[in-house]
This record gives C-alpha cells, sequence and structure tokens, in this order.
C-alpha cells in the first residue's frame, strides 16, 4: 500500500499535521472538536506503525530495518547531518506503543479536558508531544535524536504547566525543564566525545561499527556515563528524579502520557539503541544497574507512604523506570546477554506503557468524579460507585504487582533473571553486586506490590466516602474515558501472555534489531527459571496480602505502625528530603550567587550609567538654543558665518 | 566708467539690508521678499564681476538664481498660504512648536499694538421705510 519511505515519514508526520491544525484552527474553528485532529492522526500514525512492524516481522535475515535518507540539516565541508529516518525492530515496537497509548489517551482526554479553556492548546501540544517522541525514536543519528529529544522536553513543559495560571504549575514546568537540561548537558558532551573518537559521525551504524573496531578505546565509560547522563535526567533516576513526582502538577492525561508511552521512555531507549557501546564497558553497565536498583528501591521506599494517589503512581513510574536500567545494566561484556537484557528493558517498558497508562487514566477518572481531589485519605471505598475504573484499576495494579499472568509480570520477570545472569556469570566483585542488585530487585517488587495494592485499597475498598467537592460528579466517568480504560486493561493484561509468555515473539523480534546486530551473537536462548517465578510470584503475593491486611482488615494498624517507626515514616513521607536538600546545597548557594552577581552588575551598570550621563549633560547646556524660532536659527547663522568670514579673511591676508 | 566697487556696495547694501529685514520681520511675506533681496545683492556682486572679468560666467550663474528664485517663489508663497490657512496669521513667531522638549515658548513680553479698531461707517436707512421706533432718535443724529 504504501512504500516504506513513505511510512516513515507519515508516522511522524500524521501527529505533526494534527498539532498544526490543531494549532491553527482550534481556537476559533475547531473548539471543542479539538480533539478530532489529535485523535485521528495518532490512530492513522498507529495503523501505519503497525503495518511497518507487521513488515519488519515478515522480513527474514538479520536485523531487517527500514531507511528514509531525508534533506541535509547542515553541512560543513566533509561533515554533513541529514534529516533522515530509520527503524527497525525496536523503533517499531517503540512506535506501535507510543501511538497506541497516545490514540487512547487522546480518545480519554477528550472527556477528561473537556470545558477547559485550553482544549485545543492541550491536543496541539500532545500531537506535537507524540510527533516528537516517533521522531525520537525514528532518528538514525544522534543529532536528530538530540533535537527530537529536546522537542520532548519542551512538550513536557507545555504539558506540565498546561495550568501556567497556578503558580505551583509553572514552577514544576520550570522544574522538569531544568533538571533535564542538567541531564541533557551531559547527553550532549557524549555526543560530542562520541562524535570525535569513533569516524567523525553521528549515525548509529557506522559510529556503533567503528566503535567495536576500537573497543579499548579509553573514553568509551566516560561516553557510556555521558550518554547515561542524558538518561538520567529524562527518566528521572536518582540523582535526576525529583522533577517526576512535581510533574503531577499537569493535567492527568498529560501525567499519563509522559509516564507510560513518551519522555520518560526516551532515556530507556536511548540505552538500548546504544546497547553496542555499552557492551564495550561492563563499569559503566554496573553503574546503570546500581544507579537502577538504587533508584527502584528508593522509590518504592516513597510510594508507600505518599498520600497523593498520582504521586503513588509517580513513584513507582520512576521505581519501574529503573527496573528497565536495572535491566540494561546487566549486559556485562556478555553478549547475548546483553541483548537479552536489554529486550526485557524495552518488553518491559511495553508492558509498563500499558498498566501506568492505564493507572494514571483510571487515577484521572477518580479525580474527575470526586472534583479533582486526589487525596486518598478524602475518598475510599469507590468500587461500588465507579465500577469500571474499579475494574480496569484492579488489571493494572495487577500488572504493576507482578501477578502471574498480568503483563508486569513477565517483564519483571525477565529482567530480574538477566541480572540473576549476570550475577551468576561474571567474576567475583561484579557477581556479588549484580546478586545484592537482584535482591534488592525482589525486594522492590514487593513493596512495589504493597504500595500499588495499598492505593487499591484505600482508593476503592473500606467505607464509601466521597469529598464535598464531588458534588453530582461523584459517579462512573463517561464513556468517552472508559472506552480508552477498558482497552488499556485488557492490553495490561494480556500484552504479556500473547506476545511473550510461550513464545517469546517479543525477546525475538527485538533480537533482530540493528542495534544488536553489531554484537554477532546467537539468539538469547530462554529457559524457565521456576525458582525465580515463585519467588517473584512470592513476592507480590506477599506484597499484596500484607496490604489488603493493612488496608482492608485493620485500617487502623497502619497508623500505629507509623507512629512506631517514626523517622522512617517522616523520611519515606518526605521523600527523604531530597527536595530540602538539593534547595539547601544547589538552589541556595546559587540564588546567592545570583545576588551578588546581580549587586556586582549594579555597580557596572553605574559606572556605564554616569559615562552616558555626560553627552546629556552637554547637551543639557545647549538645549536652549534650539528654541524653535526660526529667526533666532538664522540669527545665530548669520553671526557666525560672518565671524567665521572675519577671521577667514583676515587669516588669507597674512 | 563706474568702477567695479560701486557695484559690489550696491550689491553689498541690497544684501545686508535684505539681512536686516528677515532678521527683524515677523511677517512671512516680507521675510520672503527680504531673503530675495538678498538674492539680487548676490546676482549683481556676480553681473559686476563677470563684467570687470570680461566674460559670462557670472550672467549665467545671474540667470541660473533667477531661475532658481522663481521655483523658489512659487514654493514659498504655497507653503506661505498653507501656514496662513492653519494659523490665521503671517507672523513666523507662532511657529516654534520644532523647539527642543522641555524648552518654554517664546513669547512677547509685550504684546505688538494692536490696529485701532476702525469706526464702522454710518450708514442711512434705507428710502422709503419707518426706522424702527426703538433707535430712531439717535438714527438722525
Amino acid at each position: 500500500m504504501f512504500d516504506p519511505q513513505t511510512m516513515l515519514w507519515l508516522i511522524p508526520g500524521l501527529p505533526l499535521l494534527a498539532a498544526i491544525v490543531t494549532a491553527a484552527l482550534g481556537p476559533k474553528l475547531l473548539k471543542h472538536w479539538s480533539h478530532l485532529p489529535t485523535i485521528i492522526g495518532s490512530a492513522a500514525s498507529f495503523v501505519v506503525a503497525v503495518m511497518l512492524l507487521i513488515g519488519l516481522a515478515g522480513t527474514q535475515g538479520d536485523g531487517p530495518h527500514v531507511a528514509a535518507s531525508g534533506y541535509t540539516w547542515f553541512a560543513a565541508g566533509a561533515f554533513k547531518v541529514t534529516l533522515s529516518l530509520q527503524a527497525d525492530t525496536l523503533t517499531a515496537l517503540m512506535l506501535v506503543t507510543v501511538t497506541f497509548i497516545g490514540t487512547f489517551i487522546a480518545v480519554f482526554s477528550a472527556g477528561y479536558m473537556h470545558g477547559d479553556d485550553g482544549y485545543p492548546r492541550f491536543f496541539a501540544v500532545m500531537s506535537l508531544f507524540l510527533f516528537s517522541m516517533t521522531g525520537l525514536v525514528l532518528a538514525d543519528n544522534f543529532l536528530v535524536l538530540y533535537a527530537f529529544w529536546e522537542g520532548v522536553g519542551l512538550c513536557s513543559y507545555l504539558l506540565v504547566g498546561f495550568w501556567f495560571q497556578k503558580p505551583s504549575a509553572a514552577a514544576a514546568a520550570r522544574k522538569a525543564f531544568l533538571v533535564t537540561r542538567l541531564g541533557d548537558a551531559g547527553f550532549i558532551l557524549g555526543i560530542m566525545l562520541l562524535w570525535s573518537q569513533f569516524g567523525h559521525t553521528f549515525e548509529f551504524g557506522p559510529l556503533f561499527r567503528e566503535a567495536a573496531r576500537q573497543a579499548d578505546n579509553p573514553y568509551v565509560t566516560v561516553m557510556c556515563l555521558l550518554l547515561f547522563c542524558g538518561a538520567i535526567g529524562k527518566s528521572a533516576q536518582f540523582p535526576l528524579h525529583v522533577w517526576l513526582p512535581d510533574a503531577m502538577e499537569g493535567p492527568t492525561p498529560a501525567s499519563a502520557l509522559i509516564h507510560a508511552a513518551t519522555m520518560v521512555t526516551a532515556g530507556v531507549y536511548l540505552l538500548a539503541r546504544c546497547t553496542p557501546l555499552f557492551v564495550l564497558s561492563p563499569e559503566s553497565q554496573l553503574y546503570v544497574a546500581c544507579t537502577g536498583g538504587l533508584t527502584a528501591l528508593l522509590a518504592a521506599l516513597i510510594a508507600l507512604t505518599q498520600n497523593d494517589l498520582k504521586r503513588v503512581l509517580a513513584y513507582s513510574t520512576i521505581s519501574q523506570l529503573a527496573y528497565m536500567f536495572l535491566g540494561l545494566g546487566a549486559g556485562l561484556k556478555h553478549e547475548s546477554l546483553a541483548v537479552f537484557a536489554a529486550s526485557a528493558a524495552i518488553f518491559h517498558l511495553f508492558t509498563h506503557a500499558f498498566f501506568k497508562a492505564l493507572l494514571f487514566l483510571a487515577a484521572g477518572s477518580v479525580m474527575h468524579a470526586m472534583g479533582n481531589v486526589i487525596d486518598m485519605r478524602r475518598f475510599g471505598g469507590l468500587r461500588k460507585l465507579m465500577p469500571i475504573t474499579h475494574w480496569t484499576f484492579l488489571c493494572g495494579a495487577a500488572a504493576l504487582a507482578g501477578l502471574i499472568p498480568f503483563s508486569g509480570f513477565w517483564s519483571k520477570d525477565q529482567i530480574l533473571e538477566a541480572v540473576l545472569h549476570a550475577g551468576e556469570t561474571h567474576e567475583s566483585h561484579y557477581r556479588i553486586m549484580y546478586l545484592i542488585l537482584f535482591a534488592s530487585g525482589l525486594g522492590t517488587a514487593a513493596l512495589t506490590a504493597f504500595y500499588t495494592f495499598r492505593a487499591y485499597f484505600r482508593t476503592f475498598w473500606g467505607r464509601e466516602k466521597v469529598p464535598p467537592e464531588a458534588g453530582h460528579h461523584a459517579h462512573e466517568s463517561p464513556t468517552v474515558m472508559t472506552v480508552p480504560l477498558i482497552v488499556l486493561g485488557i492490553g495490561s493484561v494480556l500484552v504479556g501472555v500473547v506476545f511473550e509468555a510461550f513464545t517469546h515473539g517479543i525477546s525475538r523480534f527485538l533480537a533482530r534489531a540493528i542495534a544488536f546486530q553489531p554484537l554477532h551473537m546467537p539468539l538469547p536462548v530462554h529457559h524457565t527459571n521456576w525458582l525465580l517465578i515463585l519467588g517473584s510470584t512470592a513476592c507480590a503475593v506477599g506484597g499484596i496480602a500484607l496490604a489488603w491486611y493493612l488496608y482492608n482488615e485493620k485500617p487502623l494498624l497502619p497508623l500505629g505502625i507509623a507512629h512506631m517507626i517514626r523517622p522512617a515514616y517522616e523520611l519515606s513521607l518526605n521523600r527523604f528530603y531530597f527536595d530540602e536538600i538539593y534547595t539547601l546545597l544547589v538552589v541556595r548557594p546559587l540564588e546567592t550567587l545570583g545576588q551578588i552577581c546581580r549587586f556586582f552588575d549594579g555597580i557596572l551598570d553605574g559606572i556605564v550609567d554616569l559615562v552616558g550621563l555626560n553627552p546629556r549633560l552637554i547637551a543639557r547646556l545647549l538645549q536652549p538654543i534650539q528654541n524653535g524660532l526660526v529667526q533666532f536659527y538664522a540669527l545665530v547663522m548669520m553671526v557666525f558665518l560672518t565671524a567665521f568670514l572675519t577671521i577667514f579673511v583676515l587669516w588669507l591676508r597674512q | 566708467m563706474i568702477p567695479l566697487s560701486n557695484y559690489l556696495i550696491v550689491g553689498a547694501a541690497l544684501f545686508v539690508l535684505g539681512m536686516i529685514g528677515f532678521l527683524t520681520r515677523r511677517n512671512l511675506i516680507l521675510m520672503f521678499l527680504c531673503a530675495e533681496m538678498m538674492l539680487q545683492g548676490v546676482t549683481i556682486n556676480l553681473v559686476a564681476f563677470a563684467r570687470a572679468h570680461g566674460n559670462l560666467h557670472g550672467q549665467v550663474f545671474t540667470l541660473f538664481i533667477i531661475t532658481v528664485a522663481a521655483c523658489e517663489a512659487a514654493l514659498a508663497l504655497a507653503l506661505i498660504l498653507m501656514l496662513y490657512r492653519r494659523g490665521h496669521t503671517l507672523d513666523v513667531s507662532i511657529w516654534q512648536t520644532l523647539r527642543e522638549p522641555g524648552q518654554e515658548e517664546t513669547v512677547d513680553l509685550d504684546a505688538p499694538p494692536q490696529p485701532p479698531r476702525e469706526e464702522p461707517l454710518p450708514h442711512l436707512t434705507p428710502a422709503g421705510t419707518a426706522p424702527p421706533a426703538g433707535d430712531r432718535e439717535e438714527s438722525y443724529v
């Protein structure tokens, strides 16, 4: 139907077109129909992406891919950057995920954002977001990827600060932008270093081939860490994770989009794309894995005590992204393991996109019904009131907790398996580190199950409690909002079983990505590790049972426990005081520096102003001459002309 | 033969008279005429030098000046007309708006003497009709 090149251009092109149409016609013409271009654009983009995926899956041989060469962005001598796209299996899977989730979030938003003043603006930015994200995964060189990377950052800024009239939303948007920018600084440095070391090119293929040839390049670890720096910022890992919980200030569908399909997954994608590079540097892999393990545990611990439903989900996103990084860091030098680990991480990204979008949209549905109240202490027992939201939230929660048939289980299990492999197959000190990481991963899984079901039980079980703000809204959301929930709910339940569980379809598909091709390894072998399955299931069930016991059976017990371990509870409730520490260590000194600079600037300004005052003073003296009287001007002219002529004539005489 | 200096003296006298007139009169038309007079002073100079040198350069210049002066007259009179329509006076001192901002307007300390009000001419009552009753007495005085 389409030739592959056209398809590649259509996938980001359609959302871009939708964004332009919505932005141009929305406020005047489309008004409350502004969601149509976005929905149509992203749905069409999804259809094209699926066609691309099927096409790639049908192609035989190693590394099936499609490339579309674009126009030259800029060129200087032999150095040339082209705006061209390429799609391999990794890209295709990302594209399908992004456009599918994006479409249903757009449908949900049509109901959720109904009546908002910025209705067209929301959908325009959302389309732009999908454009940036699809462009990011389609980019075939680092500079184009970086451009779209920043585009994603811009769109998240616009969406987080969507209600910019609220000071907290404006601050959150600024924080999101600045904190991710910190990581981006490292990222661009990494790109430059790659360019200077590996053949003066930005294109993935030649660059990674060159890297494989210079495997002992001393800068490899530095490059990997710099690239990871960008991923830390974008994907909200420790120590730059602080922006993500604040990003909850945006509308809930925007949070769903940022957390599930776009933005935060960019970092994971980047690292998966750079697998050939990371394989060269086990040290940086260990660092990635440690960051992942630490962040996963930290975020899970914080999520335990949050009272804001959306914040619980935000910390669970950080924790799950950290899981993906834990997986990405488990490759080490073992190449087939690297592919297994990276595809496990991308698979987790895929399933996570479904259940996290679902959880956020369900939270949005709850919020919609409760009159924008999101504090779990103020509502409860909503399962009778909102049956569809309840059931879909349960599906999402079960998937996040990693219960056995649900999608989250399969992907989480693969990551843990990869980490365990890394621990088993490597030499002494790596071995210990990875076994510790494996243990912390299991612990995190248990914590995840606990806090997810804590949120679930507090929201949907217990005595029915509705805050007064809800008014007449306290009922199930309209169809336009429940349909996406149901679709994503089915997705959360099934994607793992259907695509991976017995066929390993996704792993096999991903392993053929050209990102993994330079490694020349046999396809990874899967073997079912029953002990691991039992262990992780036990963790999940234990967490859920504990949550059920504490929040459904004995609702007063948590208070008692919180009182008993007050310092730990406070630490978790206040998010380990990260914001306060950063304020003290970074924000305050910078502010002081700013004040000093401002004072110094004032002094300089004063000196310059003083110099600038001179001409004005002189002008002030001469001003009375300009009195507007024609005859006065004539008189002055005559007098001075006469004087001049007299002097001139006298001078001539001599 | 009249020496060159006589011509130059006449020219200089015309020029200086014109200049004094230009600087002292406020009537736009008079100022313009004074400027014309200065030009004539200059042309006399030129013609005199042309004669003294025995060539036609000065005369060519003079003709040129006369042409330019004619054009200038047309423009100047048109401008003066427009200024009169705007200000309803030919006084040049009312056009002071192009002075520096913040500069006080120059005003005359004692206003120029107003022309005496002209007495209306006495007119007779129209023939054949009775004068209005009210002012019968006065009308026959």
